[in-house]
């Protein structure tokens, strides 16, 4: 028996066993219990606890993963079968005992009555008792320690047996597969109007939705398009020119404020016309752009980041400030911001807004897929590659970034003034530092330059967190941990750029990416 | 691209914008100055102000520090802001409290025959084992941060880790906060270390009150920076640090272990991070897992500030801007709550003029 692979396998163990008990220190694992309760379609109770069950099952499919795991861990050497199995089990027996003597040790501290929330917030005592299975502790214990090794090695079984045919089962995943190409792929691409008929139903789906869906859905997917807009505009600053910018909230700030400001009846009483107090909010945004940018666009990578930074907080402290109150109203915020009015009539339901969004989300993709594809992208996308070439290759660096910068910086005008108007209302605290982060990570998680990643990516980034409601507290606890695994497993993004693939191989249809992003709108 | 550039309208000759920028930049600077020594001339603030303000702004600008060395290290290292250090120093932060508390709950008798706890029969080593606990604990997170997050993702483009570390940064905040609760708690300290309570200095007719939480603060960073700044000059390990920052594959070549130093210099920034964690704890009292956040924020600007790479860099950096951050409102007799705005416009204003920062050397192409 090889001392090495079984000294791993104990060690990955342990870091199972860990992340059980964090689950079970956050309260999690009650969580985790009652989805998969729902998943067998059995109603849960608010407030009532899961059945001990399913946290049996949801044990039990950790201990077959950290039973797999522990099998396959050095994947040149062959293992026997007892081999595979003698490893899973050791595994499953490390992780059993972590878990039991936390299980034994939390147990006996509730037995005795104290409460432990007092320093761990979420380990009341009924979450302990469910840890437990309802059980007095040390049988409790025993569960963990007899389940967890039993399932692992059952997990290591199932490994063994699967890397036994493992080239069988490839087989016939791949004759899968090339029957799906030959069959339903070709045929499709085959018709001629296939593009037209994606888009024609994308746009009926479009028109269709905002009426259906009701109000919820239209303010989470109006939220997703107006993330979808700043996401276009950031993707020009960051994707394209390559300038890394973490203050991109401060023209998000500035778009929502002029609108605010110039259509609220407090605290200036101008009441200006929606459109007219867009276009406002859009040239002012480009303007500061065009102001930040002069001064600061000469540094490079890190140094413009924290100084964007900086500059977003900036923008954000001083309009919460006491400074500006008579101004801006300060924290307060402005209150009654104008709905969209056409001709006299006003359309400001969740449905007509999202309309309105859907006509500014279009707009702005084919202004930006335009431009990625004129000199002027190909200027930037020379920028972002190397600098110094680019310089030496005669293209005007400052220009094209400060173009670039300004913008971006407009879009996010008017993704600004749009989400004003939607609330209704805009406050500091609409433009905290987190709104960059967010849209730097929704282009990155897309894929930088991309078009369709970046719709792609807000709906992975805004939607995705609404559609986890479910878990409530957990979901950035969950957010935080995919967008890491994430970038470990996709570092190039959902929908890597096409750029570079086309040029490398010339001729092949260059259309299809963008009907497809259609299709995910 | 001639063609564009005569049609363009923004055609902008860029000579005269780099010395408009200097100029307004120095306009902007004699401003200031000119403001600060007007407020100054009225003299609404005594010298007793002057002296708490910039008290005050030693002990946080020494925190900054703190933490700015951990940026500095990592950034001259990878090449990544380490945008998650923050939440490594609200780890340490909290292991130090549960320290204080758990010794707390240990009764024991005074020397006098009075009933006391552990926390204040010995409170050196109280102190003592709740910074140990504090910067292993953290030294550990940063380990770990640098095993999961960042190790998978050695070689790739230069904004991925930056995304993996705001993911780890979120992940930890949210842990943190679904671990401890969303409450803000408060330091128990011993009573020798009470706070608030320090030397009187009368000054211009009234008191001062130099604390002995900042004084201990201020003392303990200073030898721990004493302590780094040998580690990394005259031991082994130092020199392998800087090998490798100059130059991984060469200091690979010489038989240096890169990623054992990376993850060597994860441990020691994330030792510092608990280590101010614990401080901040002390001195200021509350806190809640959101702690990390706005110090990791300021720290890493004074990493910028004084030359990102390099460690005197960011100690000079870390108590230039808690000195701005104290002092700057009164100087400028604005309110206080705008410091931070006063503190992103120096940094912007250092940029400028001096992109490398206070003491950071020419960087090269490569680095930048």
């Amino acid at each position: 028996m090889n001392k090495e692979s079984l000294r791993k396998s104990v060690s990955s163990a342990l870091v199972v066993g860990i992340i059980i008990i964090f689950l079970a220190l956050i309260d999690f694992h009650v969580v985790l219990a009652g989805m998969i309760q729902k998943l067998f379609g059995k109603q849960l109770y608010s407030g009532r606890l899961p059945d001990a069950g399913f946290f049996l099952v949801f044990l039990g499919l950790i201990g077959i993963w950290n039973g797999w795991r522990a099998a396959r861990l050095d994947q040149q050497e062959n293992k026997s079968l007892f081999q595979c199995i003698a490893c899973s089990a050791a595994a499953g027996l490390t992780t059993g005992l972590v878990v039991a003597v936390y299980a034994v040790i939390v147990g006996s501290i509730d037995a005795q009555g104290t409460d432990l929330r007092v320093y761990l917030s979420l380990l009341s005592s009924d979450s302990i008792q469910f840890f437990l299975f309802q059980q007095p502790v040390f049988i409790g214990g025993l569960i963990h320690l007899g389940f967890g090794t039993l399932l692992a090695a059952a997990g290591g079984f199932m490994a063994a047996l699967y890397y036994r045919n493992q080239d069988q089962l490839k087989e016939r995943l791949s004759s899968v597969k090339s029957w799906y190409q030959e069959r339903i792929l070709n045929k499709v691409q085959s018709v001629p109007y296939i593009n037209y008929i994606l888009l024609g139903i994308m746009v009926l789906l479009l028109g269709i939705m905002p009426q259906v869906w009701g109000s919820y859905w239209n303010y989470v997917m109006g939220t997703v398009g107006i993330y979808v807009l700043l996401g276009l505009g950031l993707n020009i600053i960051v994707g394209l020119s390559g300038q890394l910018v973490l203050g991109y909230v401060a023209f998000f700030a500035i778009g929502a404020y002029t609108f605010a400001l110039t259509t609220a009846p407090e605290p200036h009483n101008l009441v200006v016309n929606f459109w007219v107090a867009i276009l406002a909010s859009i040239i002012l945004a480009a303007i500061s752009g065009i102001l930040v940018g002069l001064p600061i666009l000469r540094l490079r990578g890190d140094y413009l980041a924290i100084v964007t930074l900086g500059f977003g907080e900036i923008i954000r402290i001083l309009l919460r400030s006491d400074l500006l109150k008579d101004f801006t109203m300060g924290p307060r915020g402005v209150r009654d911001i104008a709905g969209p009015t056409l001709f006299g009539r006003e359309f400001s339901s969740s449905a007509d807004f999202m309309y309105l969004i859907i006509i500014a989300v279009i707009l702005s993709i084919f202004f930006a897929k335009r431009l990625q594809e004129s000199s002027v992208g190909r200027a930037w996308l020379s920028i972002s590659q190397d600098e110094t070439v680019a310089q030496a290759t005669g293209v005007d660096t400052y220009k094209y970034k400060l173009l670039a910068l300004a913008l971006g910086a407009s879009l996010a005008g008017l993704g600004g003034a749009l989400f004003a108007s939607r609330n209704q209302f805009t406050g500091p605290e609409d433009h905290a530092l987190m709104v960059s982060i967010n849209v730097l990570c929704l282009v990155i998680v897309g894929g930088m330059g991309s078009i369709p990643g970046v719709i792609l990516g807000s709906f992975a980034l805004k939607g995705l967190p609404e559609i986890l409601r479910e878990m409530e507290n957990y979901r950035m606890l969950v957010f935080g941990a995919l967008l890491v695994v994430m970038m470990i497993i996709l570092p190039e993004g959902l929908w890597p750029a096409s750029r570079p693939k086309l040029e490398i191989d010339v001729g092949k249809e260059s259309e299809s990416p963008q009907v497809g992003a259609g299709g995910e709108s | 691209m001639d063609d564009n550039n005569k049609k363009s309208p923004l055609k902008l000759p860029q000579n005269s914008i780099k010395y408009a920028r200097v100029i307004a930049a120095l306009l902007l600077l004699a401003l200031l100055i000119l403001r600060g020594v007007n407020v100054a001339r009225e003299a609404q603030l005594g010298s007793d102000t002057w002296l708490r303000l910039s008290v005050s702004g030693l002990v946080i600008g020494s925190m900054y520090a703190l933490i700015a060395i951990g940026y500095t290290l990592v950034y001259g290292i990878l090449f990544m802001i380490n945008f998650a250090h923050g939440e490594v120093m609200m780890i340490g932060s909290f292991g130090g409290y549960f320290i204080f508390e758990l010794f707390n709950t240990i009764p024991t008798t005074a020397a006098d025959g009075s009933q006391s706890t552990f926390l204040n029969t010995s409170p050196v080593l109280a102190i003592l084992i709740a910074f140990i606990v504090g910067m292993i604990i953290a030294a550990v997170a940063g380990y770990y941060l640098e095993r999961i997050a960042y190790r998978p993702l050695r070689g790739a483009p230069r904004l991925v880790p930056l995304i993996s570390a705001i993911g780890a940064s979120i992940f930890l905040q949210n842990a943190g906060q679904l671990l401890f609760g969303p409450q803000r708690r408060q330091y128990i300290n011993p009573t020798v270390l009470e706070r608030g309570i320090g030397w009187n200095i009368e000054l211009g007719g009234s008191q001062v009150v130099i604390t002995y939480t900042g004084i201990f603060t201020l003392i303990l960073s200073a030898i721990l920076m004493v302590i780094l700044f040998l580690l990394v000059q005259r031991t082994k390990l130092g020199r392998a640090m800087r090998a490798v920052a100059q130059d991984k594959q060469t200091a690979a070549l010489m038989g240096i272990d890169v990623d054992q130093i990376i993850s060597r210099t994860f441990v020691i920034s994330g030792a510092l991070a608990g280590a101010a964690g614990v401080m901040w704890g002390i001195h200021n009292g509350l806190f809640n897992y959101f702690v990390g956040f706005i110090p990791g924020i300021k720290a890493f600007t004074a990493a910028v500030l004084g030359g990102i790479g390099n460690i005197p860099g960011a100690m000079v950096g870390g108590f230039f801007l808690g000195i701005i951050e104290s002092i700057g409102p009164a100087i400028l007799g604005i309110d206080f709550q705008l410091k931070d705005v006063i503190a992103f416009t120096i940094l912007i204003l250092v940029l400028i003029f001096r992109p490398s920062g206070i003491l950071g050397e020419a960087l090269t192409e490569e680095k930048l």
